[in-house]
């Protein structure tokens, strides 16, 4: 932090938020609020005479509650830039004649109450989100009896408890009687890698955690027994299995089973904990005199902000997903925003480190090159045929489409730089006035009709989307699996591309049955386009019902890359499928679609029916 | 949340389940695990005149 806020190219901006981004590579527009401190940062010496004087005394936060601070103070000692805040909303209040102790004790008058918040605009070309993770709370979880018991304490409480920089000063004391324990716990896996409380995944950084503070432990005070009850200990990573052994060999005793609940001793406020040792199978009972509760790590509670500025997307963990999990793993899905640390996954200081050196490189390629260079899959408005409706800005994920302006009559805009080439304006435009480079809608009838050019009634015409479905088709190759011959390919950057014409057409040479397959939801490459696949699929289902064609035939999957055997699975039920679709069905299917009239109609009828919904003005006003 | 009818149209299984009106879910049949799953309009009950 010291080196960050003495470096000559970097504006460290401290005690500040975003209020606003907008833009993209390049050209980000970034409204910082920066917030009053109430003291003048430049002028301030940290010389503690402001909280001396000051007469509110509230829980400090940085130390867990277990000390206290002043209503004016430096958040934490590291902190950066060494001047003091004075949180107005403890104060007893800005106007002098209730206190103003600290205005009065200040020599240098670096007090000021007036001081406002501060709107700062700034340009930048490039994005790094670095914003962290929170901790789980454990207070759900109530067979710890966390908050109830005061000697249940968070792995969070523990370090401060065993700092030297602590409430303590270092020394290692539980909460009742202040005394050194000779016993304690620890508990892991709180809140991580359970399906009904908590969260399901793994928060990677705890088992380590722990192994540490038993290490710690042993050299501050080698006559505390410590106990650890685990689920299984994950020590992957350089040194680690050694640290694991080294905490083992000192005596630590490793435990496999998590306590089902913890009952306090009301006199001597020891804690009795039973847990089925599932290296034993017994039940057993611990006393102990402590206990640590080994907390998982969640996404930042604030961070939906966050994705709205930048149209991002986050996995099924809460976490934000990166552009590829393997090839582009600190990029963002929106170009020039990049991720390090704890805001992409849990990861421990190693990996978090590793990550950061990474986002600033790939941030500086762009900033040095001074150019941006993008795929040549970006979408095009044909103005002659816009209609001027929007609809395209509206769905767009990255907000790469800039509105038209019905009344001048001008077409939308897209932002080059910003598409990142789904075609999901392509295939939601009503008009067909968006063309994407290299995947046109020619191109794609043209391997329509070549599917259907033999035996058409034979083949099931599978859409799979570049990044999960046809993966998922590689990964069922690759591994051997067996599934019909039937099914034929056509590649999409996204599902979201999947026009109705296309599906509409492969009906209308023949298909039996036509498959729509994409990423999961929380795995889409394009933010969301996912959803609007589904939404058209959906209104496809009504059109195709309305035009008495059996919506079934219309089948849609959400395949991911690793999931071959999904990807044989539903091949083999789809050629199940197929058999029940007779000739009759298909050759009924090829009049009502090739008599445009009937499509016309079934459209017509649709209209009619939003109409009926929406009454007029005038019968309003009958 | 409120609820709704949903058929699978793979399997043809129908199940009642909540929905969150106007965002878009992933919908998988708890039978056959397909995500070809429609929500069925809901009836309306007849008017009395």
């Amino acid at each position: 932090m010291m080196d960050v806020g003495r470096h000559p190219n970097i504006t460290l901006y401290s005690y500040s938020e975003v209020d606003a981004l907008t833009g993209f590579v390049g050209n980000f527009h970034i409204t910082i609020r920066r917030k009053a401190r109430y003291v003048v940062e430049s002028e301030c010496t940290a010389c503690n005479d402001c909280v001396e004087v000051c007469p509110v005394v509230v829980p400090d936060e940085y130390q867990q509650g277990f000390s206290s601070r002043k209503a004016i103070y430096i958040p934490f000692p590291q902190a950066v830039p060494s001047a003091y805040v004075l949180n107005m909303e403890e104060c007893l209040g800005n106007n002098p004649i209730a206190c103003g102790k600290c205005a009065e004790a200040c020599e240098k008058k670096c007090i000021d109450y007036d001081m406002q918040d501060e709107l700062i605009n700034i340009e930048v070309g490039v994005v790094i989100v670095a914003t962290g993770m929170e901790v789980y709370d454990p207070t759900e979880l109530d067979e710890f009896g966390y908050t109830r018991h005061e000697n249940v304490v968070t792995s969070m409480e523990f370090e401060r408890l065993i700092c030297a920089g602590g409430p303590t000063e270092g020394h290692f004391l539980r909460p009742t009687d202040r005394e050194t324990p000779k016993t304690i716990g620890f508990i892991q896996c709180v809140g991580s890698r359970s399906e009904n409380r908590g969260n399901p995944y793994c928060s990677n950084i705890c088992c380590m955690n722990t192994v540490k503070d038993t290490l710690l432990l042993r050299d501050h005070y080698p006559d505390i027994e410590a106990k650890v009850f685990y689920i299984d200990i994950r020590a992957f990573g350089k040194g680690f299995e050694d640290l694991y052994k080294r905490s083992r060999e000192g005596g630590v005793k490793y435990i496999r089973g998590i306590p089902g609940e913890i009952e306090e001793n009301p006199e001597t406020k020891n804690l009795l904990l039973t847990v089925e040792n599932t290296t034993t199978g017994q039940l057993e009972k611990h006393e102990l005199q402590m206990v640590v509760l080994s907390l998982g790590l969640v996404p930042r509670h604030d961070g939906d902000l966050l994705k709205r500025f930048l149209t991002l997307s986050n996995t099924v963990d809460g976490f934000l997903m990166e552009c590829h999990p393997k090839l582009k793993p600190v990029d963002a899905p929106t170009r020039g925003v990049f991720f390090a640390g704890c805001v992409e996954a849990p990861k421990d200081i190693k990996d978090s480190v590793t990550q950061a050196g990474a986002a600033a490189a790939r941030a500086s390629i762009l900033l040095n090159a001074g150019k941006v260079k993008v795929e040549a899959i970006t979408s095009r408005i044909i103005e002659e045929k816009c209609n001027y409706c929007g609809i395209c800005a509206r769905v767009c994920p990255y907000h790469a489409i800039m509105e038209p302006d019905r009344k001048a009559k001008k077409a939308p805009v897209v932002i080059q730089a910003a598409c990142a080439g789904c075609g999901t304006c392509a295939a939601e435009c009503p008009q067909d006035a968006i063309e994407m480079r290299h995947y046109r809608d020619e191109q794609y009838l043209a391997q329509i009709e070549a599917l259907m050019a033999e035996r058409p009634h034979e083949h099931i015409v599978t859409f799979a989307c570049n990044w999960c479905s046809y993966p998922g088709g590689d990964d069922a190759g690759t591994a051997r699996l067996q599934y019909p011959t039937s099914c034929r390919l056509i590649r999409t950057m996204c599902s979201g591309r999947v026009d109705e014409d296309f599906v509409m057409h492969a009906f209308r040479l023949g298909a039996p049955i036509v498959l729509v397959s994409g990423c999961h939801f929380s795995d889409c490459h394009y933010i969301d386009a996912v959803q609007w696949t589904q939404k058209r699929v959906e209104r496809m289902w009504n059109k195709l019902e309305r035009l008495g064609i059996r919506p079934e035939r219309l089948q849609l999957d959400w395949i991911s890359a690793a999931d071959g055997q999904k990807f044989a699975r539903v091949m083999r039920e789809l050629e199940e499928m197929l058999k029940t679709v007779t000739m009759e069905e298909i050759k009924h299917t090829m009049e009502v679609l090739s008599n445009g009239k009937a499509e016309k109609k079934a459209t017509a009828a649709k209209k009619a029916k939003v109409k009926k919904k929406t009454p007029t003005k005038k019968a309003k006003v009958e | 949340m409120p609820e709704a009818k949903f058929k699978c149209l793979r399997c043809g299984h129908e199940y009642t389940g909540s929905y969150t009106p106007g965002t878009p879910q992933e919908l998988t049949c708890p039978k056959c695990r397909s995500n070809s799953v429609r929500r069925l309009p809901e009836k309306k009950p007849a008017q009395k005149d």
